[in-house]
Parts: C-alpha cells; structure tokens; sequence
C-alpha cells in the first residue's frame, strides 16, 4: 500500500482522482474550488481501494487541528435525525486525519444555488427549513450544539437534505480564541458570541440556520430584511435577532415553515420540492460516479477469452 | 427496483460482479454490476443455451453494433461486451431514469411541454442514427429510458435488417406492433420514414396514454395500421397536424426528422425544466437509490423446482433485455406472465381457485379488447334512461336506437329489432328477453286505466322478432311513458306501471303507481303494491336498477326528492324487508345493472359500497377502506369484485372486506365505461357508442399461472 497522503492544495478534480486517502482513493471533489462560500472541510467522493464501497471523504483544511477535527467527527458519529451525516469510519491515532460517510447523491447548497440559477424557491426552504430544525432539536436532545450549521454543510439530496460539518465551529478554534475570519468558517452564519470565541450553544445553531435558509432563499447570509420572501421574513429574521430571549424555539420554527401542524419534513417532500434542474444535477453526479472507475488494487477476474 | 440475487447466479461474469438483478427473462438475465474498481453497469447475459444457437449471437452482436453507433447521449453507453464467451455479455451504463411506458403510468398523460421536448430530443436520437444508416425498426415506449437530460433510445429491432429469414422470424414473433409502420406492418422495408411514424405513435401515447392504433391482437393492430386513421383524440390542438403528418400512410409524405424537431420544440430551456415533477422525482429517487443498494444473495431453496419460476416468455424479455435503469424489469417475472398470458394467449391461461395475491403483492395486468364495434347513435331517450347491454346467452343486447343482439364472443351482429328504444321497458334475466310493447290490435287492447292495456312480450332468440305478448293487464295503462319493465328473473316479471291518463313523457297527478309481478308462463299477475305517488311533471321514473337475489327483489329507486334508496322487498308478496337512503350516490350514476351477489349489493360510480342484503347495513365502504378513491360501477363474478378506480384503472376486490386483490397494469382509470358480464366468459365494456369485449378468464384472480416458456 502506497503512504497516505491527504490531497494536497489546489488539487484539481482530474488530479484528485488518483489520490489516496488511506484506504480509499479520491474520485472527485464534492465542492466546486471556485464557489465563494467557504466550506469547514474539504470533501471529495471517494472510494474503498476494493472498489466496493463509495463514500464521502472529508480532510480539514491545511494547518487545521487534526485532534480536534477528528474528535468532531468522532463525535458525529452518533448524531441522530432525518438529516444527520454521521461519520461511519475515521483515520486511526497516528493517522493522517480523515472521515467517511456513505456516499449519495448530493449537492452542496451553494452548488445547488448555482445549478438552479439564483435563490431556490419559497418551496424548498421551508422543506429544508422544517427537516433541518427537526434534525437540530433532535441533536439538542442529545445534549449537543451542532455549532456548523452554514449554507456549505447542508447537502441537498433526492431523499431530503443532509446536515454535515458537524462542530465546525469548535474543531477551527478552541472556546476563548476569536474566531472570526478562520478559514472555512461563513461569517454570516457563525453566531456573534461565538465567533467572539464562546463556546458554541444550541441557540447559536437557531441563528446559524436563519442564516442558511437566509442564503437559499436570497443567495446571501447576511439579507437585506426586504430580500426575504415575505412569508418567510418574520421567522427567519427572529432567528438572526441579536437578542437570544428573541429567537424563536425549533418547534416553532418548524410551525411556521410547514404552515400546517400535522406535517413534518417527509409529508412535504413531495414531488416538486426541488427544482428540476437540482435533480438533473443530481442524477447528473450520480451517474458520474457510478461511471468512475479505480485503479484496481486487486488484479481483474480473468477474462474468459 | 434492482431484486436480489440468486443462489445461482455467477458470482463474476467477465471483469464483473454481479450486485443485484434488474431483470430476467428467456433470453438472460440483465445484472446491476461492478467492475474491480467499482464501475457499475447494467449487464446483460444471454443464457448459454440460446447462446448455443449461432443466429442469436448474431443478431446480439448486431444490436451491440447498433449500441455502440447510438453512442452514450442518445442510448444505454457501451462500456464492454463479449460476444463469444460461453455466457454473452454486454455491458452498457446503467440509465437512471424510468422507461417511457412506465413514465406514462406513473404521471398519467404527459404534458404537452414534456412531449414536444422529448419528441425533439428523439428526433436528434434518430437523426444521428439514419446518418449512419441504421434504422431503429423497433422504437415504442419501452424502448425509450427518459434520463433527467433527454431520452436514450435502445433495444433496437436490428435483427431484420440482417435480411436473415431465422433472424426475421424471431424478430417478428417480438415486440407488439402497435408502433409499428405501415410498410413494416405489410412486410415491406422500413427505412427511415419508418422511424418517424413510430416516433409520432409514441409521442401520441405519451401524451394520450393510448397508442394511436389502440391496442389488442397484433393482426387487429396491423390491420390498423395500415388501413384505419390514427385516433388523435386527447392529442392537444397544437400538436395534432404535425403528429398527423408524421402518420401518414405514404412514407414519402411524412416528414424527416429535422422538420419534425423544428416543430416540436425551440430548444429552450434544459431538458429537465420540461419535465413534470412526478417524473423528475423518480428519476431523483432511481439516482439516490442504485447508492442504497445492498449486495445480497438468496439462499438456495430446499427443492429445486421443477421449472425456473422466473420463467417468461422470449417476447416478454426480449422487450427489455437491454432494460438499464429500468428497475421494472424485476416485476416481470410475476406480473408480466399473467398480462402476457392474457394479450398472447388467454386461452392456454388455466383457471385455478386459488386466492389472490395478498395486498402487498398486488399485480398489475394489462387487458385488451377481444372485438369493439359501433352499435349506433345515441339513444333518443338517453337522459331519460341510458341503454345499457344486457346479456342473453351467448348474445349481448343492446338498445340504442333499436334492439340489436350481438354474439358475445365475435362482436358479430345476430339480428335487430326495430323501433323497441325504450330502454327502461326491456329486461333481460340472462336467457330471456321480455319488453313492454305496444299493441298491434288497439281496438283488441284496450284496457281499463285510461289507455290501452298493459302488454308484456317476449324475444324469440332465434329470429330476432318479438313473440305475441304473453300478458295482457288491461287494468293498467301500456302508454304510459314511465311504466317499467323493472327486472324480469325465474320466470317473473317486475313491472311499474301506473292506472289514469296519458300526460306527455311524465307523471300527473291523477295516475296511481304500482309495482307488480306477472309470471311469464301463465301472463297471470301474482301481486301488486302501491308505489309513492310521483310529483307531478317530473320525468325521474321510479326504479335505477333491480335484481333478484334469492327471494329478494333488490332495487335501486329514486325517490321524489331525488334521493337514491336502496330497496329490498320479498318476491313473494312485494312487502318491503328494508329501505335505507344511500348518501353521496347520484341517480344518473346508478341508472345500471345492479351488482350484487347472495351477501351483499354492491353501489359504485364515486364511493364502492357493499349493503348487506339481510338488513341493509354497510358492510364496508371505500370511504373507510380505501379513502379518497372513486370507482366506476362494479362487477361481480366468482367470489371477486371488479371496478374501474379513477386513476388507476380495473380492481379486484374481496367482495367480503373491499380488500384489493389485483389492479389492472397500465389502466389509467380512463376507460371508465360500464361493463358487465355475459354468461360465456366474457366481459363488456361499453364507452359511448361502442362496445368492448374482454375474455373473463383473464381476469380471475391468480397470476402467471398457465404460461409456458414458448422455445
């Protein structure tokens, strides 16, 4: 086996394709290099060296902590929820720091912004909007602030939107250090106490998810009041106040996006809740990636000529 | 959905694993598949037994060839093949979106928009073959995958371009010709021209639901083809000349591909903004799904069984053995036996009184039409009563017009009787026909009542012609136009008929009302009751349908206020056992032959219900069973319950519980016509003016049985 390497700065998606991350190797990077948003980690669709299992593969940024990221991703791996992305393999103490997922189908928010060609209808964010505020008061439960919740950690999937990143916030900086400005970390959606460097809290993901939905529904973390659509104005702009006493609860939150008590996040996905050309960019990718091929590790069943 | 393996199954073909099985028939097996560096593909192997038979890897390599010329935009991408192994094996891309007919069943008709993007899409598919000269000779909706990025065409029909007679003969036994050209339908070559009818025959069910030839016998449907206009019908306005043109039975006229693209689309937009949600979803799903696949491998069954059960038919698998992402293909074992069964050969399909699948397995059949005729204009009288057909023997009558018997099993015309259009006035009990008449002696006739007398007749089956009238009431008026020959069974007749004067077409206040028995072999009256005076000017008459069920006269009635009740009285005297109101059911809709059996009466046309008969409660009601469904008027025979549900198409049912048995496969609920059932095995649906003709046997509840794999 070949020394592992994590993908070194700048990769391109075709150089990419032939690195390896211990026992996987890369097929692509899941985020575009030229999306401006920032993005907590660097993920790639990869796959294990036997060919038999696809995953998504994060590594932290050059210089990031590798204890801390690891120790995020070990604590990911027990999230629960309709969205969570827990981590189902991670590198070995000593080992350069990785995480994988299985892989599925899935676009970045910024990447399915782009696809669609501008904000993403009222629709889909309130969908995105109730499963990703179900996921959060499931994480709460659990004792957890998510403390990464940003428009580059929710992927979009055929089957519902997927939360990732999981402490982000926590794995750039420890509590006490600033942590404005640290690569990867969305300005507009990091909570002001804990970019001041306050350890994050549940009600910091409350504001970090008003920020989300801000950019699916605007393009930008940080709207002007009157960009919102106006249904969804007064319960996004609540989770931005300033004043945590103002923030609404997720249940509420969940209330005013599904705008009918007796539904949850599955009863509204029905068909339409993505814009087509999102699923077009889905199948598209989902086709690619079946297409890919490895090297192979093991030498091919014989040919029967 | 992609099914597990078998125990059986290779554990490696070429440089492939096999993971799941999308398909499997006669001809292979088609295998979702990964390479060793974890590529997937849809995998196609040809049994090593057909394999021995050098024509069939011909004509595998020639559909390969044609594959590879295709390429990956327009068709299932090559990725690899061999041809000469012991087990033959192509492998392409495995599409991610559902075959067209399958489409169509899933969304209903497409939108317009969908259908010129797709038919302009497919023009740049066919374009790309004819300039490489290849004819695709075979294109319909199955052949069709709809990817969120455009159609790709595959399975092509290469093997008659071979000109080989072996070849060729295998290559028409295939494939159901409804898309067929008119040259190909007459043997002669299909070129190019040939390809742009099909396509226009495709574009027209995509956005239909119905082949442009309808369905039915493949010699029904080349006759079609080349002699009958295509029916258009539901086609939008827009659409309808430039289809119409591509139809044309002179290839010469027809357009080429690039004229037809121009008129399609503008080619605006992504091909995904053109398709309806429903679609887009499941393309979204096949996308998400192939990732969720767990490998897995079935163990071996204790016995071996005597015959494969995956066993199909060659014309089935053939149909979609290049079937990629299909994903449908894994239902063909079961489901697709019994439609095949049923279209190809009903007749070898044996009956057997085993209970149908359970409600999780539901299969679905696709049923054609034995015979459809024209059986004249509409009624004069249709609001007043719509005609429906009545079995007799082996005959079914109608009345529209005239009486008309019909041989149930040819569509063929026995005789007619003239000037009988009252339809209200005929009954049949399934072996006799008896008709109110008028008299031919009025002086003779006359009655008591205010008119002449009630005279009551009976068919002779053999010559077509009313006999002498085998009763003769001269204390009730014949020329009332309400009076109702209600129901006629063992040897009695159910009459309502009124006493006082003639008013035009409707009741008056002076006449009295009453329904009353009159054996048929004595003309004697055995009793009479009084019905409910009628208000005075209305033209709603008393009784909606009736049967006789033991020694229960069971009758629909509408009572003054316009109120549907359900009524049932003793033969034997007319003494009423029970009258309950049913909520929610229409009088127009239930002007039919009532459906009941010894438990229960059953009531369609909006909610199915079942009555029992004993007291008249609710046995079940698909209010409850079967929320937010409606359903055309049902049908029972054999222990099961048929109806027409909207959306769907037909359903059996449990007449005990109104638990689904079957569902008809690729219905659509459009057909919603009445139907009934005649005493030789076959069933009637009748859609305006025409009747239909279904084989019965078909339609008993067990699956697959009975077919046979035809090598």
């Amino acid at each position: 086996m070949r020394a592992t390497q994590g993908a070194g700065e700048g990769a391109g998606r075709a150089a990419a394709a032939r690195r390896r991350v211990g026992p996987y190797t890369l097929i692509t990077a899941l985020d575009d290099p030229r999306a401006k948003v920032p993005v907590p980690e660097r993920r790639y669709i990869a796959r294990s060296t036997d060919g038999l299992h696809t995953v998504l593969l994060s590594l932290p940024h050059p210089g990031g902590d590798a204890r801390r990221f690891l120790t995020e991703a070990e604590g990911s791996r027990y999230l629960l929820g309709p969205c969570a992305a827990p981590a189902t393999a991670l590198a070995a103490p000593g080992e350069a720091p990785w995480y994988v997922r299985p892989y599925l189908p899935a676009l970045p928010l910024p990447a399915a912004l782009a696809v669609h060609g501008g904000p993403l209808p009222e629709r889909t964010v309130r969908v995105l909007g109730v499963a990703l505020a179900e996921t959060l008061a499931i994480v709460h439960g659990q004792g957890l602030a998510f403390a990464g919740v940003s428009p580059a950690a929710v992927l979009l999937a055929a089957d519902g939107p997927r939360l990732t990143c999981f402490g982000a916030v926590r794995a750039a900086a420890p509590d006490g250090t600033p942590r404005s400005g640290l690569p990867g970390l969305e300005a507009g959606s990091l909570p002001p106490e804990q970019a001041s460097g306050g350890r994050p809290r549940p009600l910091g993901d409350v504001y970090a998810l008003g920020a989300t939905l801000a950019y699916a529904a605007t393009g930008h973390t940080t709207p002007e009041r009157d960009e919102l659509p106006a249904a969804l104005r007064p319960v996004v702009g609540r989770c931005l106040a300033r004043d945590p006493g103002a923030q609404p609860q997720l249940a509420e939150i969940i209330r005013a996006l599904a705008g009918d008590p007796a539904a949850d996040s599955a009863t509204l996905r029905t068909p339409g809740w993505l814009p087509g050309r999102v699923i077009a960019a889905l199948a598209h990718q989902s086709a690619t990636v079946l297409r890919a091929e490895i090297p192979a590790e093991t030498a091919p069943v014989p040919h029967p000529d | 959905m992609p099914s597990p393996l078998t125990h059986d199954d290779p554990r490696a073909i070429g440089p492939y694993r096999p993971v799941a099985r999308l398909g499997s028939g006669g001809m292979g097996t088609v295998y979702l598949a990964r390479s060793a560096g974890g590529r997937t593909v849809a995998l196609k192997t040809m049994h090593a037994r057909i394999a021995s038979d050098p024509a069939f890897r011909t004509r595998f390599r020639l559909e390969i060839d044609a594959a590879r010329v295709v390429g990956e935009r327009y068709g299932a991408g090559v990725v690899d093949a061999d041809v000469r192994a012991e087990t033959p094996w192509l492998a392409t891309e495995y599409v991610l979106g559902p075959p067209l007919d399958e489409a169509v069943e899933l969304c209903g008709p497409l939108p317009e928009r969908t259908v010129r993007a797709l038919g302009a899409a497919l023009c740049g598919a066919l374009g790309q073959l004819h300039a490489s000269d290849v004819v695709h000779r075979d294109l319909k909706p199955s052949n069709v995958l709809v990817t969120a990025y455009g159609p790709k065409v595959i399975d092509f029909g290469i093997a008659r371009a071979a000109g080989d007679e072996r070849l060729t003969r295998v290559g028409v036994a295939v494939g159901t010709p409804a898309y067929m050209s008119p040259e190909q339908a007459s043997g002669q070559e299909h070129q190019a021209a040939g390809d742009v009818f099909a396509l226009a025959g495709l574009l027209v069910f995509a956005v239909t639901e119905h082949p442009p030839f309808g369905h039915g016998q493949a010699a029904d449907l080349l006759y079609r083809v080349r002699y009958t206009e295509p029916d258009l019908t539901g086609v939008p306005d827009a659409l309808v000349p430039v289809l119409a043109r591509c139809l044309d039975k002179n290839a010469y006229r027809r357009p080429t591909t690039d004229w037809l693209a121009a008129h399609l689309h503008d080619g605006t937009g992504e091909f995904a903004d053109h398709l309806p949600d429903t679609l887009l979803a499941d393309i979204g799903r096949r996308a998400t799904e192939v990732w969720q696949l767990t490998p897995r491998r079935l163990p071996a069954p204790a016995e071996e069984p005597e015959t494969p059960p995956t066993a199909v038919s060659r014309g089935w698998s053939r149909r979609r053995l290049l079937l990629t992402g299909a994903g449908a293909a894994a239902g063909l074992t079961g489901a697709g036996a019994g439609a095949w069964a049923f279209t190809r050969d009903a007749g070898r399909a044996r009956p057997q009184p085993t209970p149908g699948p359970r409600n999780s397995l539901l299969p679905r059949r696709r049923l054609d039409s034995l015979w459809q005729i024209q059986i004249g204009e509409q009624s004069r009288f249709e609001s007043s009563m719509p005609s429906h057909p009545s079995p007799l023997g082996n005959l079914v009558t109608t009345v529209v017009g005239d009486v008309a018997g019909v041989v149930a099993r040819t569509g063929h015309r026995a005789w007619t009787v003239p000037y009988l259009d009252m339809a209200w006035q005929i009954a049949s009990d399934g072996t006799r026909l008896v008709a109110i008449v008028s008299s031919d002696h009025p002086a003779a006739d006359r009655g008591s009542a205010g008119g002449p007398a009630l005279l009551l007749a009976s068919l002779d089956l053999v010559k077509g012609e009313m006999n002498k009238p085998f009763a003769r009431l001269s204390d009730f008026n014949g020329d009332l136009f309400p009076d109702q020959l209600v129901c006629t069974a063992d040897g009695v007749a159910y009459v309502a008929a009124g006493r006082g004067r003639y008013v035009h077409n409707t009741f008056s206040a002076e006449q009295t009302w009453y329904l009353l028995a009159v054996d048929i072999g004595t003309g004697k009256p055995l009793w009479h009751t009084p019905l409910p005076a009628r208000r005075p000017g209305t033209e709603r008459f008393y009784f909606l349908a009736a049967a006789v069920v033991g020694g229960h006269l069971v009758a629909l009635q509408e009572a003054d206020d316009g109120t549907v009740h359900a009524v049932v009285r003793d033969t034997r005297d007319g003494a009423v056992r029970w009258d309950h109101p049913l909520d929610g059911v229409r009088a127009d809709r239930v002007r039919l032959p009532l459906t009941t059996d010894e438990q229960h009466l059953y009531v369609g046309t909006g909610r199915l219900r079942a009555l029992r008969l004993r007291d008249g409660k609710v046995a079940w009601d698909s209010k409850t069973t079967r929320p937010g469904r409606t359903y055309g008027p049902p049908a029972v025979k054999d222990g099961t319950l048929y109806a027409v549900e909207k959306g769907l198409g037909l359903v059996a049912l449990d007449p005990a519980s109104g638990r689904v048995r079957w569902e008809e496969k690729g219905g659509g609920g459009r057909r919603g016509g009445r139907e009934l059932r005649t005493r030789d095995r076959h069933r009637l649906r009748v859609q305006q003016a025409r009747v239909q003709a279904l084989d019965d046997r078909a339609l008993l509840p067990h699956s697959g049985t009975g077919v046979r794999d035809h090598r």
